[in-house]
């Protein structure tokens, strides 16, 4: 059998790093596996990030300049896939991996050998996805969301496509798997549930969510592999199936899918902004229900985004104050947030700043979603680039500012090295600007009624595209910075010293830097407060 | 000395098991939606559209202003028919029994099964069209190059509201596949 578990594997205590190739190939450390996450992940949105660049280089100019309208579908398609599954949901996978036993007194994640695996189904995926692009048909065109009876028209890039959800849909149930095992069997003796790091309360929801709702994705792209290949009309009107029940099937994994998305993102930044306001985190229990309930909610909203499908106006109701309702819990997280940092002796280190840019800019794009709650302003808006500023403001200053919040933040623990903390503020501000100039003028495009997913636009929405696409490439011109500072701080940084970050209190500040290859091998007894905040630990052996 | 063997392995393995049977379940679930809405659909009758509407007694046409009533169909590309309404246009007030002829010819050498979908522009005027009899209630057979005329029989309700002065009638014929 595959799985082993970590109590058992303890022959691993005695030896050192195991050396070359097979270090990675048969990776069952925590540390390394959430390495390989991290680094699939960006490279990843590396992968990602060019594909949106063509997206705006085509936007940049009214008219057909570089690509024919089919293959710019294939790229607004692939785009949404890879960022997803690809990026943002390894990436957190990766930081969970990394941090959870760290922050709980875990020796290893609970099933090292399927944490393995969970990460080596990852490249094949991803594989599946790139070579799609070459077969004939070419990629997967129907959008991210791959709404039937488009996708059960389109070439054998769909079926690749297909086959790389149901991949990475295994990977993240078996990781989600191994880290709600670990958080409710492996933490130390002393911590209990209503004390742990928010980071772990937050990834304990996503796993339940991503258990909950990856195998519904996963059988709603099998009744589009059956109603290609098999016969089935799940989705052919003629055959007695229906189109729209794609769309409510998708979107019931879908809702919870966006919290997947940010929830991790919630618990990053619930350490970061304490830290550096040198003050506990300002309603912590507040905070574990306000998680709760948006996971809660998350499955009661999902017609949200089918407001033109022709829905009776008793259900669109229903489902616009459901959505508006879940703006409550959000908002006492904003609202904890600001009050942590309320008379708190505030420094900004690149951490910080991220946190902060992550509050401002996702509290933008949580209100933009407010509007889009609106069903009678949804009819208008549905499809319009005001959708694509919507989610951006979410997903990139959200969930990837966060990301990098968090490598910022935890850099010196994983590498034992300080990361340049010039050239990170520097990360920061132009990740900022550019960002907003991307993204802020798409609010406009939205209300003036530019579709998304087309190559081609009216001539009065010229300036603000060409202005998004100088914005895109500077943002992604910018990231290079940060992937020049990971490689050169791994290789020549200072070294960093136990707790770089004076008022950092969770158990990862108690052991030594960088991490030891195998830690808390036995467990430490601990006094813990509430989000994970050490007052004292016993015991507690590392290799 | 606290140790983490104070929770066996055992304790993980069931977890893992009762973890792994919800993913199981939840794919399961995926299918188990589509009763759910079909028979949530059937409540509220959000699926109407391809059955046969109730119509009360014999409606007598009212004063209000004539309708004009557009029949359209089209053919996925790719799909073996030709499809033609005998009349392309017509006026009726509302409550006033209207029926049109459409001509479908199956132009392939094979025996095709095809579905009608009926669909309404305006799209508000859908539920003021009551049709007692249409070619789109059942899926229909044809031989190769055989040629068939189908009765359209419909009111336009009488509480049609009074901006909606026209209305077409597009219906889009499907083949079934796996079935010919």
């Amino acid at each position: 059998m595959a799985i082993a578990d970590t109590t058992h594997a303890g022959h691993g205590d005695h030896h050192g790093k195991p050396h070359g190739l097979a270090r990675w190939l048969y990776a069952t450390n925590h540390k390394d596996i959430g390495s390989l996450y991290l680094w699939f992940a960006f490279s990843m949105f590396i992968f990602g990030g060019v594909l949106a660049l063509c997206i705006r280089a085509e936007l940049f100019r009214p008219g057909l300049q570089f690509w024919q309208p089919e293959l710019f579908n294939q790229f607004t398609t692939l785009h949404g896939l890879i960022m997803v599954f690809g990026a943002i949901m390894p990436a957190f996978t990766g930081l969970a991996n990394w941090l959870l036993p760290l922050m709980i007194g875990a020796p290893d994640m609970a099933f090292a050998r399927m944490n393995n695996w969970s990460f080596w189904l990852l490249p094949p995926a991803a594989l599946l996805l790139l070579i799609s692009f070459a077969v004939p048909g070419g990629a997967a065109a129907a959008g991210w969301t791959m709404y039937a009876p488009l996708s059960t028209q389109m070439g054998m890039g769909m079926d690749l496509t297909i086959f790389a959800i149901h991949i990475m849909g295994v990977s993240s149930i078996m990781g989600s798997i191994n880290i709600i095992v670990t958080i409710l069997n492996l933490r130390a003796p002393g911590m209990s549930m209503m004390q742990m790091p928010m980071f772990a309360w937050a990834t304990l929801i996503t796993a339940y969510l991503i258990i909950a709702v990856m195998p519904v994705l996963a059988g709603v792209v099998t009744m589009v592999l059956t109603d290609r290949h098999f016969g089935t009309h799940f989705f052919n009107a003629a055959g007695g199936g229906d189109p729209v029940l794609y769309q409510h099937i998708f979107w019931f994994f879908g809702h919870p899918e966006v919290y997947i998305m940010a929830l991790p993102a919630f618990g990053i930044v619930s350490h970061i902004i304490p830290t550096f306001s040198r003050k506990p985190l300002f309603g912590y229990t507040s905070m574990v229900y306000a998680t709760s309930s948006i996971a809660i909610l998350s499955f009661m909203v999902w017609a949200h985004h089918m407001f033109t499908t022709g829905m009776p106006a008793t259900a669109q109701l229903f489902f616009m104050y459901a959505t508006m309702l879940i703006a409550v819990p959000t908002g006492v997280k904003v609202f904890n947030w600001i009050g942590t940092m309320w008379q708190g002796s505030m420094s900004f280190e690149t951490p910080m700043l991220f946190a902060i840019g992550f509050i401002c800019l996702f509290t933008v794009g949580g209100l933009s979603g407010v509007t889009l709650s609106i069903a009678a302003v949804d009819i208008q808006l549905q499809d319009t680039y005001y959708v694509v500023a919507h989610f951006h403001y979410v997903l990139v200053a959200g969930a990837l500012f966060s990301l990098f919040a968090a490598v910022y933040y935890w850099f010196p623990k994983m590498t034992g090295r300080m990361y340049h903390e010039k050239l990170g503020k520097f990360h920061f501000w132009w990740s900022m600007i550019w960002f907003n100039v991307t993204f802020f003028p798409m609010h406009f495009l939205g209300l003036a009624g530019m579709p998304r997913r087309i190559p081609d636009y009216n001539l009065q929405f010229a300036d603000f595209n060409a202005m998004a696409s100088v914005g895109a490439f500077c943002f992604g011109l910018g990231q290079l910075i940060f992937l020049y500072n990971m490689i050169s701080s791994i290789r020549h940084g200072q070294p960093a010293p136990q707790k770089p970050w004076e008022t950092a209190d969770t158990l990862e500040w108690q052991i030594p830097t960088p991490a030891p290859y195998h830690s808390f091998v036995e467990a430490p007894t601990l006094e813990v407060g509430e989000n994970g905040a050490i007052k004292s630990m016993q015991g507690g052996k590392h290799h | 000395m606290a140790t983490h063997q104070a929770t066996p392995a055992r304790d993980n393995r069931t977890l893992l098991l009762k973890l792994s049977l919800l993913a199981c379940v939840m794919f399961v679930f995926a299918w188990g939606l589509i009763p759910v809405y079909d028979a949530l659909c059937r409540v509220t009758g959000l699926g109407k559209l391809l059955q046969p509407d109730v119509v009360s007694a014999t409606p007598a046409a009212t004063l209000a202003a004539p309708i004009v009533l557009t029949f359209d169909a089209t053919v996925q590309p790719g799909l073996p028919w030709q499809v033609r309404p005998l009349v392309s246009t017509l006026k009726a007030r509302p409550g006033e029994f209207v029926r049109v002829d459409y001509e479908i010819t199956n132009a392939s050498n094979r025996r095709v099964i095809g579905q009608a979908i009926p669909r309404y522009l305006p799209a508000a005027a859908a539920e003021y069209v009551k049709k007692l009899d249409c070619f789109c209630f059942a899926q229909q057979v044809f031989e190769p190059g055989q040629t068939k005329r189908f009765p359209v029989v419909f009111v336009v309700d009488k509480s049609v509201p009074a901006g909606i002065d026209s209305i077409t009638l597009a219906y889009t014929i499907f083949d079934v596949p796996g079935r010919s």
